[in-house]
C-alpha cells in the first residue's frame, strides 16, 4: 500500500532525532552531518534500522541540510544517504511492506527575498535539484521540514510538486507563541498548505510535546489534511556542557498519547528523541482508536501572517489599487512608481479592510512585471492576504507563484476559455476564486440564470478537485439607473446561490450607483442591503465613510461587535477628525504660518495651512515666498548643525505635504522639474535609509527622483540612466564590503555612459574615498547631495 | 550547547542618549521630534522580537595575531589583545527580529523621518538587548568587553563559521546575505572572553 492511501487508514510513526545519535556515535562539533552518509554508511544503516526496529514506518534519509548551496558532491551525497536508509529496509526483519523512506529536506540556510537576499526562482530551483536526485535514487515521499518560513515552504513545496509525483509531508517550526520565525501563525500554513495540494501537514523541533499541544488543537480543528507531530524532547538545558531536553521517554510517550486522542495522525520526534521515545510512543498509542482526517469547510485566504476567514462575518476587499478611472495611479504605474501603489495600500489597511485587491491592468504596461513587483512589494510592508485581480493569464500565474499565502483570485467566469484557463492555475498553486456569473451568453438577467451559471462553474471546479468552499460567487451588481431591476436581481442572486449552492459570494459594490448621483449613500445602503441578504465579502472603497459607516454600523446591529466597541471606535475617529480640522482653522497667530509649519516639522498642520494661504494667494506665490525660504532655512540651520537629521526630514515632508496641497490648485501633475536624478543602492548592499532621505530631499527641491532602491546591480544602474538619459547618478554605501561594488559601477558607467556625473555617499565613505573610486562628487550627508544637484543643474542652465 | 534566550523588549529597554547619537541629535529634542521619538518608541516595543543564541567556545592563539576559535581561527591583532589570557569566550547571535525590518520598511514609505526616527531607536534597542545579555553570563563569569566580527580588523568572513556554530538561521531566523551582511538588519553577533579566575 503506498503512503498516501495509508495516511487514510491508519496511524503512521515517523522517526526521532539524529543529530545526537550521530554525536554519540563520534560526530564533531565542526563536521557536517550528511558527510557521514559517505563516510560513515554502516553508522546511518544501523541508526535508521534501530528505528524501524523501535517501531518507525517512515525513516528520514540523512539529507536535511544536503543542497547545492552547501555541497558539490550533493548527487554523491543524496544517493549514499538513500542506500543507507534503503539497505536499513533490507535488514528489517518485520514487515518491509510497512517500511518507507522519506528524503528529508531542511531549510537553504538563507533568508529569502524581501528579508533576505535568496530570490524566491532560486530557491525553488535548489529545492528541485534535491527533489530530482531524491526521486532518482527511490525516495518514497518527501518530508519537507524544520521550516519556519512560509515563503521558504512555499519555495520547498512546488519544487516538490514540479519535479515529482512523490507524496509530499511538510512540518513547521512555531514558538511557544504560535508563530514562524517569519510570522506565519497555524491557519496562515494550513491554507497556503491545503491550497497548494501537499498530503500531509503539521509541526516539528523547537518546541517539546506539551509546548505543542495549542498548536495540534488548532491543526486538527482546521486541517482538512491528516496532521504531523514530531516534537523534540522536551525543552533544551545545559548538562556538564553536553544539551540535555527535559522530558524522557515514559514522559515523551504519555503526552504523544494525548496528541494522537485530540486526533494527529502522524507521530514521530525531533531533536532529542531517541528509538526509546519512538518505541514508546507506539506503544502508548498504537491501540487507540485511528480517526481519518476530517473535511473542513472554512473558506480561508492568507498572507504570510495570517488567515483571514470568509465565513460570518462580512469581510472588506479593498479595492483602491487600480488604475480605472484614476489619472494620478495610471501615471504612477506608466513611472512604475511602486511606491504609490503601496500608500494606497497602507492606506486602506488603516480604513480596517481585510484584503487588498491589486489590479495594476493598463494597456501600455507589462503587465506581467509591474503585477509580480506590485504583488512583491505589497507583500513586504503589508501583511494583508491579497487578491490577484487580472484578466491576463500569464499575470496571473506569476503572481500567484511568487505570491506569500493563499491568495483570493479575481477572476474566473462562466466561459470555456475562462475557466479552462483560470482553473488549473488554481488547482496548482491553491487560492480562493471568484466566480463571475456571465458567460458565453452574457449576464442573465434573472437569479435563477445567475445561479445556474455558478452551478455550471462549480461543476467545472470539482472536474479539477477545487473544493465549493474555495469559491466566491460574484453575481455581479449592474448598475441600478440603466435598469430598475438590477438591485433586486442582485440581492436575489446572492441569496439563491448561497442557499442553493452552500457556496460563499463576494460582489464589486460600488457599480450599482453607477450614472447616479450622491453615489456614496447609494453604495452604503446596498452593501447593507446586501450583507442582511447574507453577502460574505464586498470589494469596496474604504475611504468612502458612508461604506465604512454602514458596515460598521451592520457588524454592531447584526451581534458581531462585542460591546459595539469597533463601531465605537469609528465614531470617535469621525469625530476627533472633524473637532481636528475645526479647531485648526480657528487658531491664528504668529506661530500659526505655513513658514512656521515647514520649519517645525508640522506636517499634518503645513497641509492645512497651505489649503488656507490658496484662498488668498497664487500657488505658484506660496511655493516661492513661504515653501522654498522655509526649506532654504532649515536646510541651513541642518548644515550649520543647530538643526537635526530627523527634524530636516520632518521639516522636508511638511514641505510635501505643503507642495501636495497646493498641486491641487495648480492642477497639472508633474510642473516641470529642475532636473532628473536616479539614486539607488549599490549591490550587495540593503540598507538604503541614506539614499531614501536623499530622495525626499531632492523630490522636495524640485527634482525628478528615479529611484532604483537597494542591492542594484551595476548593469540595471547604467541601463536604467542611459535609457532615460538621466544625467546625475547618486550612488549609496553603508558597508565598506559594498565600496566594491559601487567602484564597478562608476567604471561601468564611465564606459558606457560617459555624459553620466556620478556623486556617492555613505557611512564609510569619505572624500578621498570617493576620488579613489571615481566619483564625481562627494556628498557628506543628504543636504550635501541637494547642494551638488543645485550647482550642477544650475550650472547647466 | 546552544543556549537560546528571548525577553520582552519593554523589559530590555532602548536607550534615547544612543538612540539620538544615531539620529545626529543631542536632547533636548524639539517638540514635534519628541512626540515622533514617543510614537516610534511605542511602536518599537510593539514589533520588536528579541531572541539570541549563545555557546562557549575555547580560545587559544596563534602568534601575536591570531586567536582560534571552536568556530574557526580569526586573524586580528586588536582582538587577539582583547582576548588575551582567555581560554574561553561566549559567542553570540542577538537580533530585534525581522518586523522590525518590515515596519521600518513600512514606516520609511509613510514618511522618512518616522523610518528614520524608528531605525535608530531600533539600534539603540538592540544595543541594549546586547547589553542585556552581556550582564546576564556575567553575572556568573568575569568578562572582558564585547567584541564584534567587522571591527578591529575582523574579517565579516568570520560570520559564516559564526552562523554554523550557533545555529542562527535556525534558532532566531537571522541570515547572512552573500556579502555577509545579516538580515534582518536590526542584528549582531559578538564574542565576549570569558577571564580565567584562577589566573
Amino acid at each position: 500500500m503506498n503512503i498516501r492511501e495509508l495516511l487514510n487508514k491508519r496511524r503512521i510513526y515517523f522517526d526521532g532525532g539524529m543529530g545526537t545519535l550521530l554525536q554519540q556515535r563520534g560526530l564533531t562539533a565542526g563536521e557536517k552531518p550528511e558527510m557521514w552518509s559517505i563516510t560513515h554508511p554502516e553508522v546511518l544503516t544501523e541508526i535508521h534500522l534501530q528505528y524501524l526496529n523501535a517501531g518507525s514506518n517512515v525513516i528520514s534519509a540523512n539529507t536535511f541540510g544536503a543542497n547545492c548551496l552547501k555541497f558539490t558532491n550533493l548527487e554523491q551525497i543524496i544517493s549514499s544517504a538513500l542506500n543507507n536508509a534503503r539497505r536499513a529496509v533490507e535488514l528489517f526483519e518485520g514487515d518491509k511492506s510497512d517500511c518507507f523512506i522519506a528524503f528529508d529536506m531542511g531549510p537553504t540556510g538563507k533568508l529569502l527575498e524581501p528579508a533576505g537576499d535568496l530570490p524566491f526562482s532560486k530557491a525553488v530551483d535548489i529545492f528541485a535539484e534535491n527533489v530530482r536526485l531524491a526521486e532518482k535514487y527511490g525516495a518514497d515521499l518527501i518530508i519537507i521540514e524544520t521550516m519556519n518560513d512560509s515563503y521558504e515552504t512555499k519555495a520547498a513545496v512546488l519544487a516538490a510538486k514540479e519535479n515529482s509525483d512523490l507524496p509530499i509531508f511538510v512540518t513547521n517550526v512555531f514558538d511557544e507563541k504560535g508563530k514562524l520565525m517569519t510570522g506565519a501563525d497555524s491557519k496562515a500554513m494550513i491554507a497556503m498548505l491545503e491550497g497548494l495540494g501537499v498530503d500531509a501537514i503539521g509541526m516539528n523541533c523547537s518546541l517539546g510535546p506539551r509546548q505543542m499541544l495549542p498548536r495540534v488543537k488548532e491543526y486538527v480543528e482546521y486541517s482538512s489534511l491528516p496532521v504531523i507531530v514530531n516534537p523534540n524532547a522536551g525543552l533544551p538545558r545545559s548538562e556538564n556542557g553536553a544539551t540535555v531536553f527535559d522530558i524522557n521517554a515514559d514522559e515523551y510517550a504519555e503526552i504523544m498519547r494525548e496528541i494522537a486522542l485530540l486526533g494527529a495522525s502522524v507521530l514521530g520526534g525531533c531533536c532529542g528523541t531517541t528509538p526509546e521515545y519512538i518505541k514508546k510512543t507506539v506503544e502508548k498509542t498504537k491501540d487507540l482508536p485511528f480517526v481519518p482526517a476530517v473535511k473542513k469547510d472554512y473558506t480561508f485566504v492568507s498572507s504570510y501572517t495570517h488567515a483571514v476567514e470568509i465565513g460570518n462575518e462580512p469581510i472588506l476587499i479593498g479595492e483602491r489599487i487600480n488604475p480605472t478611472g484614476k489619472k494620478r495611479f495610471k501615471q504612477a504605474l506608466r513611472e512604475r512608481d511602486i511606491q504609490y501603489i503601496l500608500s494606497e495600500g497602507i492606506a486602506q489597511q488603516e480604513r480596517g479592510v481585510h484584503i487588498l485587491d491589486v489590479n495594476v491592468g493598463l494597456p501600455e504596461i507589462d503587465e506581467e512585471e509591474i503585477l509580480t513587483a506590485s504583488v512583491k512589494a505589497v507583500q513586504e510592508v503589508i501583511d494583508l492576504p491579497l487578491q490577484i485581480d487580472t484578466v491576463k493569464v500569464s499575470a496571473m500565474e506569476k503572481a500567484m507563484r511568487i505570491y506569500n499565502g493563499k491568495p483570493m483570485i479575481n477572476s474566473v467566469n462562466g466561459k470555456k476559455e475562462s475557466m479552462d484557463a483560470v482553473l488549473p492555475l488554481v488547482k496548482k498553486y491553491g487560492g480562493v476564486v471568484v466566480a463571475l456569473t456571465i458567460d458565453e451568453n452574457g449576464i442573465p438577467e434573472t437569479a435563477e440564470g445567475r445561479c445556474a451559471v455558478a452551478e455550471k462553474i462549480i461543476k467545472e471546479c470539482e472536474k479539477y478537485g477545487i473544493d465549493r468552499k474555495d469559491i466566491i460567487v460574484d453575481p455581479l451588481a449592474m448598475a441600478v439607473s440603466s435598469d430598475e431591476r438590477s438591485g433586486r436581481v442582485t440581492l436575489d442572486s446572492v441569496e439563491l446561490i448561497r442557499k442553493r449552492l452552500g457556496v460563499k459570494t463576494g460582489l464589486g459594490v460600488s457599480n450599482i450607483s453607477f450614472g447616479l448621483p450622491a453615489r456614496a449613500s447609494v453604495n452604503a445602503l446596498f452593501l447593507a442591503m446586501a450583507f442582511e441578504r447574507g453577502l460574505n465579502c464586498a470589494i469596496m472603497n474604504p475611504d468612502s465613510a458612508e461604506m465604512m459607516q454602514s458596515y460598521y454600523t451592520y457588524r454592531a446591529l447584526k451581534g458581531y461587535d462585542e460591546g459595539c466597541l469597533d463601531y465605537i471606535g469609528f465614531a470617535s475617529d469621525v469625530t476627533v477628525n472633524t473637532a481636528k480640522n475645526t479647531s485648526g482653522q480657528k487658531t491664528q497667530g504668529s506661530t500659526d504660518t505655513l513658514y512656521y509649519c515647514i520649519v517645525k516639522g508640522l506636517r499634518e498642520k503645513a497641509y492645512e495651512k497651505a489649503l488656507e494661504l490658496l484662498k488668498a494667494e497664487k500657488p505658484l506665490e506660496i511655493i516661492d515666498s513661504h515653501i522654498i525660504p522655509a526649506l532654504d532655512a532649515v536646510g541651513k540651520q541642518f548644515e550649520e548643525k543647530t538643526l537635526y537629521l530627523p527634524q530636516l526630514l520632518m521639516s522636508a515632508e511638511a514641505a510635501g505635504k505643503a507642495f501636495e496641497a497646493v498641486k491641487t490648485a495648480i492642477n497639472t501633475e508633474g510642473t516641470a522639474s529642475k532636473g532628473e536624478i536616479l539614486v539607488a543602492t549599490v549591490k550587495g548592499d540593503i540598507h538604503d535609509i541614506g539614499k531614501n532621505i536623499l530622495k525626499v530631499l531632492l523630490e522636495n527641491y524640485g527634482y525628478k527622483v528615479t529611484d532604483l532602491g537597494k542591492d542594484v546591480p551595476a548593469e540595471v544602474i547604467v541601463k536604467v540612466a542611459k535609457e532615460n538619459n538621466i544625467r546625475l547618478i547618486g550612488l549609496s554605501a553603508l558597508m565598506t564590503t559594498t565600496v566594491e561594488a559601487m567602484k564597478e559601477t562608476i567604471e561601468l558607467l564611465r564606459r558606457e555612459f560617459p555624459e553620466a556625473k556620478v556623486m556617492v555617499g555613505g557611512a564609510v565613505l569619505t572624500k578621498e574615498y570617493a576620488d579613489m573610486i571615481g566619483a564625481d562628487f562627494y556628498a557628506k550627508d543628504a543636504m550635501g547631495g541637494v547642494r551638488i544637484a543645485e550647482e550642477l543643474f544650475s550650472a547647466k542652465k | 550547547m546552544i543556549t537560546y534566550l528571548t525577553k520582552d523588549a519593554a523589559l530590555v529597554g532602548t536607550d534615547k542618549k544612543e538612540a539620538c547619537r544615531f539620529m545626529g541629535c543631542k536632547e533636548p529634542l524639539s517638540e514635534a521630534l519628541g512626540e515622533l521619538y514617543e510614537e516610534c518608541l511605542e511602536l518599537y516595543m510593539n514589533t520588536a522580537d528579541l531572541k539570541a543564541v549563545v555557546r562557549e567556545t575555547s580560545v587559544s592563539f596563534i602568534n601575536d595575531d591570531e586567536t582560534v576559535f571552536d568556530f574557526g581561527t580569526v586573524k586580528s591583532v586588536s582582538l587577539r589583545k582583547n582576548l588575551d589570557g582567555c581560554t574561553r569566550a561566549f559567542v553570540f547571535a542577538a537580533t530585534a527580529g525581522g518586523k522590525v525590518d518590515r515596519t521600518m520598511k513600512r514606516l520609511s514609505l509613510i514618511s522618512e523621518a518616522d523610518g528614520l526616527v524608528y531605525s535608530c531607536i531600533a539600534s539603540s534597542g538592540v544595543e541594549c538587548w546586547c547589553d542585556y545579555i552581556n550582564r546576564e553570563l556575567g553575572k556568573t563569569n568575569k568578562l572582558k568587553p564585547r567584541f564584534s566580527p567587522g571591527y578591529g580588523g575582523v574579517s565579516l568572513e568570520i560570520q559564516k563559521s559564526i552562523f554554523e556554530f550557533l545555529d542562527v538561521q535556525r534558532k532566531i531566523g537571522v541570515s547572512l546575505t552573500e556579502s555577509l551582511m545579516m538580515v534582518p538588519v536590526k542584528s549582531v553577533t559578538a564574542i565576549i572572553g570569558i577571564i580565567d579566575e584562577k589566573q
